[in-house]
């Protein structure tokens, strides 16, 4: 057996560590190979914005940024995140105040029990970096990977366009 | 949307304002408290063993292997609990005050299962990982039963018995005939019927169940966290099967995560959860996975209605009879039972038709499949979609307009009885189906349609009016025969700063409470609306009541936080008029303040008025004031109230897929006083959205051996964002007469209405093609067949196609 | 739902993926982009003894041409795949295919090699595979074998890799000038397909067909060429009704050799017919578009 194996099969697996960044901090930890990295993220860590709703990435509940692009949480093991650089919806705010998109959603009354609300956010932020000038058929199909049971998803596409248009007359005006 | 909200003038009221949440940052932030989110120490985690089969006998359950297994615990089965607690760990359901049966559910039982995923045995582990690795080693010696899962092959002689005290599998057969009806039905021109079924969905939040259950051996005090709609019920009921009394046992409910009428009902775990707690003398926490949420929690909704209507050549609906035929699951749930779905459906046939002749029977069979408790909308949907069908049918058959058919039948607007006996408060039933038919451009919809006939595309519209029963209350249980009566109080304080603190019984799993009812205390203390705290969901410092469900919250908020307001207000200022040396009647509580009427710089801060009560000693007062005690609780039990609106869809269907797009989706709600027109329009769209997944997508699937097919969100379809259209929300308002400030509640109207709509359009687009919509959700592959054969081909009974 | 304990190995060269597979072939499941395997193994109904991770495995990542051929290595993002301009321009039904899968979170961990080894009935990259008539590039500890995209898809979910053979990249025949179309039901976006077709076709000047690959996925174990349909469109224009009428016929009546008789299966061949027609209509009108049957 090569040296990179944790674990003989067929025996009780031994923790390994991992590193990486989250939230632009970087983490030490021991883990178990088969431990999801939602639950690393929010029991380990105690970064209890990522929520679970179906551990089987259909949900969408447990959306982070992984290396820059969004992520399924609950379908990665906190092993493969080693000398990986995540974020979770704790990064866009750290004093408490609230990030433009944050503020969009709670004026265009875009979450209702708050449990997608997190992985909305990030989704957002996302598709405001991605497809910054998508109309509102593509508002949808970007969104269409996070399930919301309560709003019918009015209000957040009213927060998308919202956190958008206020994006758009913060911006420095364009150089040409 | 923001601009009129947050800058409101001085005096203006809060009633009426589309405020943003007060309780949105922290959920924003990431910083929701949700039960898993909570960690207490020593807490362990739990699993549970449950059945692989629809049926069976247990002959053994061996835990041996499971408890050499590191980091377990403990596996507890029924045996073991009940050893260790004075209840009975026995439900026992029914529906008081009817003459129907009952049934008998072990918290954890070791004779016999009745449903996939029903808990047999509780393993307690370091993780709940471990614990998922130790159920896959408790071996149970199943002896499988033949299974019974359809609501009508249950009922006939000879099908499998779930319940021994029940042979006939029928929990609950209620009969109900007003006026002459087999008269009007043999003396009408027309007699049409229509047989309709509405497959198996369920409430399904973002968030599934979850319970952390803790007890003190030292005290004898217990605790729940858990997931719910209001913890008086929860606290009343794990107590009554553990024997722990009520006053030992708290229940606090923290942020959930959506519920819909599925975390207001009562499951076996928690008792489980709370006697293995005490057992072990550790915290105990279990969370529900989706697998288990899918299988074991509550399902809802399913039902055959066969309904016939006695009608006059001129489309003159002379006469309802109908036949509703629930599929209750293999328990009765509590507190609702079953019956909220085939007994409510019953209740509202005639909607808002004026007919006096209704005539309906009502039965709820057992099935080996999850039980069926109440979820949004609950029957109503059902009969929804059967009676607006079958009148689209009627009027295609006459060759009346729809729109044009359902306001000849239509009620006025007054308050009326219905035949069915419930007392509508009065509505805009026919102007709202003017209004939306006027919003949708309803003439211009119909020449559409033609020309995309033409072009061998069709397009349909239909037309769904609704009355929702806004609230819960003993007048309307009373008047639908649904069991017991309700009883809420609220409480209002004024602190010694002068902020108010508002405690409720009811729970938000997102319907804004904080922010609503801060709105509802805001204009009745004179207070501004951000020193107003609302506190619910922990029996601990509580006010009892039954909780949030059925759109009751709202109408019940009102009424008791203005009886409770009322008389804080009054002992303020008769302090304050003491103070000042002011006739109190002379005095106005406004913004915070309490001003001399006509000289508002004559004031004095409400705060300095209650630290006036609180440490000024009888002196401060006046003599008069016998008891200065600056709180109330009130009880609160409104009289009937009913929202009311319609609905219009407009969808196009692709023949060739059996793919339906929904075009446009249209509501004109009434809901009379609005509190906050934002949260009153978020629940609307909301509804609407579950009613589109009840009409196109939702469908729990079982065979015919009860085993579950739909085990995965693969498999049960939320609508996405690509599947709810923009919804297009427009209000009436009509207020209420019986009720405090006017205000009605809402928020299934979109569940009860939608579906109808959906359907009826898609019905309405393939008419000339002579289909018939027999059954809902509408999938492709029902379609596709309902086409091939160019007739109505029976599809009644789904079990066992994989959709 | 928690998975089963595992080993696990995060090897960062090939040969030790190699050596690996060929010690515990049978027991040992590689993780790609996670999006297939992990869903199984949370709900357990994948339990291997070892997992090993490909991750930080390096060289399985490049998209480049090499003589004619686009070569992608299996670990290529999806979402890379979507936003490379190569890939756009030499392999266009590729290109229309990828916005269809999943989301776009599925997509920023799901891999090329990934979804074609795990040989989903219903998923599109396989279909869209054996439409390019392309080839996966295996290696084991025996060597490298090359393994064309119409010997690969054996039934659902078993493809002819041997249990110790990795997926190294997949080629498909550069193919610029061809039209193609990628066209799907699903019940809602984003979704598996009930049905997809996938066309990629060469036509001349003149618009006749030259040459034409159709296949289907959804509707049986393993895609499916519509070879005669392909045959009888050589020579003629695509969207000529009498053309459409028998592609439709012959789409249908392909499916009748499959055998399965359960309400889905009745669903895909009404169904099979209308959705090449759909497919051949766009590919004839020389665009690589995208459109979701729903």
């Amino acid at each position: 057996m090569t040296p990179e194996v944790a674990g003989v099969i067929g025996q009780p697996v031994e923790p390994i560590e991992v590193t990486l960044s989250v939230n632009g901090r970087d983490v030490t930890a021991n883990v178990e190979p088969r431990l999801l990295l939602v639950d690393f993220l929010r029991h380990n860590l105690g970064l209890t914005g990522t929520h679970v709703g179906c551990e089987h990435g259909v949900c969408g509940a447990c959306t982070i940024r992984f290396d820059g692009e969004l992520a399924r949480s609950c379908l990665m093991l906190a092993a493969q995140a080693a000398g990986h650089e995540l974020e979770t919806v704790e990064s866009l705010s750290d004093d408490g105040t609230l990030h433009p998109i944050q503020q969009a959603f709670n004026e265009a009354h875009a979450l209702q029990c708050g449990f997608c609300t997190p992985a909305m956010l990030l989704t957002t932020q996302q598709l405001l970096r991605d497809v910054p000038d998508a109309n509102d058929r593509e508002i949808r199909e970007y969104l269409s990977g996070n399930v919301c049971r309560c709003t019918g998803y009015m209000g957040i596409v009213a927060a998308v366009k919202l956190a958008r248009e206020r994006q758009r007359s913060a911006r420095p005006p364009d150089r040409s | 949307m923001s601009e009129d909200t947050i800058g409101r003038r001085e005096g203006e009221p809060w009633i009426g304002r589309g405020l943003p949440r007060l309780e949105d940052p922290r959920l924003l932030l990431g910083r929701g408290r949700f039960v898993d989110d909570i960690s207490l120490d020593g807490m362990l985690e739990a699993a549970f063993v449950r059945s692989p089969l629809g049926h069976a006998a247990i002959r053994s359950i061996d835990a041996t292997r499971a408890l050499e297994l590191p980091g377990v615990h403990a596996v507890f089965t029924g045996d073991d609990l009940r050893a260790a607690c004075s209840g009975p760990l026995l439900f026992e359901a029914t529906l008081r005050g009817r003459q129907i049966q009952t049934t008998r559910q072990s918290v954890l039982p070791t004779d016999r299962v009745r449903f996939v995923g029903e808990p047999v045995a509780i393993v307690v582990a370091d993780s709940r990982y471990v614990a998922e690795d130790a159920v896959e080693l408790v071996e149970v010696d199943w002896d499988p039963l033949p299974a019974v899962v359809d609501e009508n092959d249950a009922l006939r002689p000879g099908a499998p018995v779930l319940h021994d005290n029940i042979p006939d599998n029928n929990f609950g057969h209620i009969e109900f005939s007003h006026g002459d009806v087999d008269g009007v039905f043999a003396g009408a021109d027309r007699v049409f019927s229509k047989r309709f079924r509405l497959g198996r969905s369920m409430a399904a939040p973002l968030e599934c169940r979850g319970t952390i259950a803790r007890y003190d051996a030292a005290t004898g005090d217990a605790e729940m966290w858990a997931t719910g709609q209001g913890p008086y019920e929860r606290r009343h009921s794990v107590a009554a099967v553990t024997g722990i009394p009520e006053t030992k046992l708290r229940v606090v409910q923290p942020d959930v995560g959506g519920a819909f009428g599925l975390k207001g009902l009562i499951y076996p775990e928690d008792p489980a959860l709370l006697v293995t707690a005490k057992i072990l003398g550790r915290p105990i926490k279990w969370i529900e996975d989706r697998f288990e949420h899918l299988a074991a929690s509550s399902h809802s909704k399913e039902m055959t209605v066969e309904l016939e209507a006695a009608v006059r050549a001129d489309g003159k609906l002379l006469g309802l009879r109908a036949r509703y035929v629930g599929n209750a699951g293999a328990y009765a749930q509590l507190p609702p039972t079953a019956m909220v779905d085939a007994l409510l459906a019953a209740t509202m046939l005639p909607s808002v038709y004026d007919v006096d002749a209704v005539a309906y029977s009502v039965d709820c069979t057992l099935t080996n499949k999850c039980p069926t408790g109440a979820a949004r909308g609950v029957g109503w949907v059902p009969g929804q979609l059967a009676r607006e069908l079958l009148i689209d049918e009627i009027a295609r058959e006459l060759e009346l307009d729809p729109a044009e058919l359902r306001l000849a039948n239509c009620i006025g607007p007054e308050p009326r009885t219905t035949a069915t006996g419930l007392h509508y408060d009065g509505g805009s039933y026919a102007e709202s189906i003017r209004t939306v038919l006027e919003q949708i451009g309803y003439e211009d919809l119909r020449r559409e349609q033609g020309r995309l006939r033409a072009e061998g595309r069709y397009l349909g519209v239909g037309i769904s009016p609704y009355v929702e029963p806004a609230v819960f209350s003993t007048a309307y249980r009373q008047a639908t025969g649904f069991g017991i009566a309700t009883f809420d109080t609220v409480s209002v304080t004024v602190e010694s700063d002068g902020s108010v603190i508002v405690r409720t019984p009811f729970h938000s799993q997102g319907q804004g409470h904080h922010t609503s009812f801060a709105q509802l205390a805001a204009d009745e203390m004179g207070v501004p609306v951000e020193s107003v705290r609302i506190e619910q969901g922990d029996t601990a410092g509580g006010v009892f009541g039954l909780g949030t469900f059925a759109s009751r919250s709202a109408v019940i908020a009102a009424g008791s936080i203005a009886a409770a307001s009322r008389e804080v207000r009054e002992k303020l200022l008769a302090v304050a008029g003491h103070q000042l040396e002011i006739a109190p009647e002379d005095l106005v509580l406004r913004d915070g303040l309490v001003t001399v009427r006509g000289s508002p710089s004559h004031s004095m801060p409400i705060g300095a008025v209650a630290h006036a009560v609180y440490f000024g000693g009888p002196a401060a007062r006046p003599r008069e004031l016998v008891e200065p005690t600056l709180s109330a609780t009130r009880h609160h039990d409104p009289p009937e109230t009913y929202s009311n609106g319609t609905m219009v869809a407009v969808v196009e269907v692709d023949i060739e897929t059996g793919i339906v797009e929904i075009v446009r989706m249209a509501v004109v709600e009434d809901c009379g006083t609005v509190i906050n027109p934002l949260i009153v329009d978020g629940q609307a769209a909301g509804a609407v959205a579950q009613g589109i997944g009840m009409a196109l997508l939702e469908e729990l699937h079982y065979d015919e051996h009860g085993q579950l097919l739909s085990g995965s969100l693969m498999d049960y379809l939320y609508p996405s964002a690509t599947d709810v259209p923009a919804i297009e929300i427009d209000h009436l308002e009509t207020p209420s007469p019986v009720t405090a400030h006017g205000v009605k509640g809402m928020s299934n109207g979109g569940t009860i209405a939608a579906p109808s709509a959906i359907a009826a359009a898609v019905a309405d687009a393939l008419t000339p093609l002579g289909v018939k919509i027999d059954r809902a959700p509408i999938t492709p592959d029902y379609l596709i067949s309902l086409l091939g054969e160019g007739s109505a081909v029976e599809h009644l009974h789904p079990e066992g196609h994989v959709s | 739902m928690k998975p089963a304990p595992f080993a696990y190995a995060a090897p960062v060269e090939r040969g030790q993926v190699l050596s690996l597979l060929g010690e515990h072939a049978g027991e040992a499941r590689l993780l790609a982009g996670g999006q297939s395997l992990l869903p199984l193994m949370n709900l357990r109904l994948a339990r291997p003894g070892l997992v090993i991770d490909l991750g930080r495995v390096g060289g399985l990542d490049q998209i480049r041409t090499d003589d004619g051929w686009l070569v992608l290595g299996a670990m290529t993002r999806q979402l890379a795949l979507e936003r490379s301009g190569l890939v756009a321009r030499g392999a266009p039904l590729l290109a229309a295919a990828l916005p269809l899968i999943g989301h776009v979170a599925t997509r920023s961990r799901g891999t090329l090699g990934g979804s074609i080894a795990h040989a989903d009935p219903a998923a599109e990259l396989p279909a869209v595979l054996l439409a390019l008539d392309g080839e996966v590039v295996a290696e084991s500890v025996r060597g490298e074998r090359v393994v064309p995209a119409r010997s690969l898809f054996l039934s659902a979910l078993t493809t002819s890799l041997a249990e110790d053979e990795l997926v190294a990249s997949i080629r498909v025949p550069l193919a610029p000038t061809r039209a193609s179309a990628f066209v799907e039901v699903s019940r809602r976006h984003g979704d598996f397909a009930l049905i997809g077709a996938a066309v990629s076709v060469q036509l001349s000047d003149a618009q006749l067909c030259e040459d034409a690959a159709i296949a289907l996925c959804g509707v049986a174990e393993a895609p499916v060429r519509l070879e005669e349909l392909e045959r009888v469109l050589l020579g003629r224009r695509l969207t000529d009704d009498d053309v459409l009428a028998e592609a439709s016929h012959l789409a249908t009546t392909a499916l009748d050799s499959a055998g399965v008789v359960d309400a889905s299966a009745q669903y895909r061949r009404r169904v099979a017919g209308p959705i090449v027609v759909r497919a051949l209509k766009q590919a004839a009108s020389q665009s690589t578009s995208v459109e979701r049957a729903e």
